[in-house]
């Protein structure tokens, strides 16, 4: 089977403009992920959540997001295989001039930060799509309306959560409540909110997720000055500005991520 | 000085190379290194060892990008800024073992020992890297009027030499950096700009063609360029690349 053909500078741009898209998404999701540490029983949060799952062009967008990462991927892992193949025989003595480590692990960072994501996924992702289970809610407008027409169902979720009429969400159902609610005729969401402060209160669930940070901020400060690069803005007037403009980006977005995961664990 | 030398044997092409040791003593610090390869050629000869070892050379003052070796790890040797023939022995230690190895990349086969054939590198200059044309006499220097840090800038990246170090530095074995500097030289000024997008285009279509690896933004080209020509060569070709795309309209 003959592959398409794309010249090797059109597949880095490729590469590099899916990069920089990914890279905007992270900042947009790390900024959301600051919601979680509002004590507010997760209104905020889940009302972005809310806004995130339901608006037609964000659900359309999600669909770009995601091919957008696999395309990322895929170009990537070709990028590397052919680059392979432009040297057959290797070097005895290994390469000791002076480069970026970051291009380097490059390939590898960004393997690492697909493994992450399928634990990532798992964690919050796959609840959403309703692959594994996790914690949920329902608007308190639709339980009330159930009091009536319901009321065993309407009981069933006053006993399962601290009901308030005051409040806009019922949430923290289980999977169990989850399929009873749905019965009664109920739209349930996932809660995202409970379902973040209950992950990161677990010790090796933070470990991981720093880990996770790390291998982004390798990827990410690397990448940052590489689209540049890539895309022909790199010159001499402003190559150090986007190298500095490079690496305080990856250092807030990773930092963003990680103040919420430890900020959860120790009680924030 | 003594060293105990690692070099790579290799009858031809097809054949299968391998490293032999040969130790080499009573060697001056001030001694070039490629004089040192050919006072071992001498002992090689005299006392009936072996075929002398065959490296590339000619000019031996840094300008014609004959020479090129992979020394220790690093093309041209652990210093910055210079050809195989630019460096000395006092750059290594006595005793020091070093391994001497040919340019690896799939467009640059082994022709004989540290020998590679780099005309895939005249092959892309023969696809674009040229003016078409008719100039006619030479005319006064300022007849063009020409931005001063353009022309600098234009020089530094007509300095390539066209030695293959970028290339057998790169992690990938991309031809980048070279074909950058051949773009730049040309695009940065008047008479090349006319031809620019076709330019760039018969050259990376080649450069791809010929088996280079691509850019991933490592840089070991920069560090090893015996011509210190910069990263921004490499973006400005990204950058006529880009433009091409679009610009060169044909039917």
């Amino acid at each position: 089977m003959n592959l398409p053909k794309i010249h090797s500078i059109s597949k880095k741009i490729l590469v590099g403009a899916l990069g920089a898209f990914l890279s905007f998404f992270l900042l947009f999701h790390a900024s959301a992920n600051l919601l979680i540490l509002r004590h507010d029983g997760g209104e905020w949060y889940n009302a972005f959540c809310h806004f995130m799952g339901t608006y037609i062009i964000v659900k359309v967008m999600e669909i770009g997001l995601l091919a957008a990462l696999l395309l990322h991927v895929v170009l990537a892992i070709w990028l590397a295989v052919t680059n392979k193949m432009a040297r057959p025989k290797g070097y005895h003595k290994p390469q000791r001039s002076k480069t970026h480590t970051g291009s380097k692990l490059q390939v590898w960072t960004g393997i690492l930060i697909f493994a992450c994501l399928i634990m990532h996924f798992t964690d919050f992702y796959f609840v959403k799509i309703g692959l594994v289970k996790g914690k949920y809610l329902v608007k308190t407008e639709d339980i009330v309306a159930l009091k009536v027409t319901q009321p065993d169902a309407f009981n069933y979720a006053e006993q399962q959560c601290e009901y308030s009429a005051k409040e806009n969400w019922l949430t923290n159902f289980d999977k169990e409540d989850k399929a009873v609610l749905e019965a009664a005729g109920l739209e349930v969401e996932p809660d995202f909110y409970h379902q973040a402060r209950e992950k990161f209160k677990i010790l090796h669930i933070v470990i991981a997720y720093l880990v996770f940070f790390t291998v982004v901020w390798f990827h990410l400060r690397h990448g940052f000055a590489a689209v540049f690069q890539t895309f022909g803005l790199y010159n001499y007037k402003y190559g150090k500005a986007i190298e500095v403009l490079g690496q305080i980006y990856t250092w807030v977005v990773c930092l963003m991520f990680a103040v919420v995961v430890i900020g959860v664990y120790f009680g924030l | 000085m003594k060293f105990t030398l690692h070099i790579w044997r290799q009858e031809n092409a097809r054949a299968k190379g391998h490293f032999e040791t040969y130790p080499l003593e009573g060697i001056s610090p001030e001694c070039s290194f490629l004089e040192m390869l050919d006072i071992l050629n001498e002992q090689l000869i005299n006392d009936r060892i072996a075929h002398p070892v065959c490296f590339d050379n000619d000019c031996r003052e840094g300008i014609c990008g004959m020479c090129g070796l992979y020394i220790n790890g690093r093309p041209h040797g652990n210093d910055d800024g210079i050809t195989t023939c630019q460096l000395h022995m006092r750059k290594f230690h006595d005793g020091d073992d070093i391994w001497i190895e040919p340019w690896r990349a799939k467009p640059f086969p082994v022709i004989r020992d540290l020998v590679v054939d780099r005309s895939a590198f005249d092959k892309i200059i023969q696809a674009g890297g040229y003016i078409s044309t008719t100039t006619g006499g030479v005319p006064d220097a300022n007849t063009i009027p020409i931005p001063k840090h353009k022309a600098d800038m234009a020089m530094d990246a007509a300095s390539c030499i066209g030695c293959g170090a970028c290339v057998a530095a790169c992690k990938n074995a991309s031809a980048m950096l070279f074909v950058g500097a051949k773009v730049s030289h040309l695009a940065l000024l008047p008479q090349g700009k006319i031809e620019a997008a076709d330019r760039v285009h018969k050259m990376v279509c080649k450069m791809d063609e010929l088996g280079f690896g691509s850019c991933t933004n490592t840089y070991a080209c920069e560090a090893e360029c015996p011509k210190l020509i910069k990263r921004q060569n490499i973006s400005r070709l990204n950058r006529q690349w880009i433009g091409a795309l679009f610009g060169r309209d044909r039917k």
